[in-house]
């Protein structure tokens, strides 16, 4: 099942997005803490290509694809910015980093999905999460 | 979300319910900064989501009671919070308890 939600850059839509793709997750019977780990990911992707990648501006939307199948669930986040690498983010687990209030929903997305692929411009992110 | 304060001789226990997350935050914020206390805990047994923007909002927290000589106690992280403070490497800045009353006698000591 694959399914492209299309939703403008303001970040009181983010909720709402979140549980509609959750909503079309539904047949798939992920766990709990399954779907946990895809909201908070897909929250924190969304928020940041809203407010990193398109800057703020409601006319542009961010694009997520959404496709499952019995093995498992891929979602897709595009933000219409000029990208970024993720590799030059600072590492918010050192020391010197702890008390900074940002940097860890791309953190958080890397450690739980199974698998995280930026492309080359560094305005898609796709994640995968197998499921057992 | 809603937030209940409450004083444990001397103690502010903040009993946070629902999700702390990015339109919850600065709410949970505001409750903070209406109370000027030294010692806090924040039980978080009735929490059932937190981002990226919850986990900021208690770093802030713990930022200005340090400020202030206090002290914040964590307290009732359900399994799945707790792996998000240990994936962010948060468990290392703030000190977690198992139950309020045992983030309660630390902080009476």
């Amino acid at each position: 099942m694959k399914k492209e939600f299309r939703v403008s850059s303001d970040l009181s839509k983010v909720q709402e997005t979140s549980s509609d793709v959750l909503g079309f997750l539904k047949p798939a019977g992920l766990s709990e803490s399954a779907l946990y780990d895809i909201r908070l990911c897909l929250e924190e992707a969304l928020i940041n290509a809203m407010k990193y990648g398109n800057g703020l501006d409601r006319s542009k939307p961010v694009r997520l694809d959404v496709e499952f199948d019995k093995r498992q669930v891929r979602v897709s986040v595009e933000d219409e910015g000029p990208g970024f690498s993720p590799r030059k983010l600072a590492d918010c687990t050192r020391d010197d980093n702890l008390l900074k209030g940002s940097g860890r929903g791309v953190h958080l997305i890397r450690h739980l999905m199974d698998r995280v692929e930026y492309n080359e411009k560094g305005n898609r992110v796709m994640m995968v999460k197998y499921l057992s | 979300m809603e937030v209940q304060t409450s004083d444990h001789n001397g103690v502010t226990v903040f009993r946070v319910k629902g999700e702390i997350n990015l339109s919850t935050s600065p709410d949970l914020k505001r409750q903070f900064e209406k109370h000027t206390v030294r010692r806090v805990v924040v039980d978080l047994a009735d929490v059932s989501y937190i981002d990226s923007s919850g986990l900021a909002t208690l770093v802030e927290i713990l930022k200005k009671t340090k400020v202030h000589g206090g002290s914040l106690g964590l307290s009732g992280m359900p399994d799945k919070i707790r792996s998000l403070f240990e994936i962010t490497k948060l468990d290392k800045l703030f000190t977690v308890y198992a139950t309020q009353a045992d983030a309660l006698d630390a902080a009476s000591k």
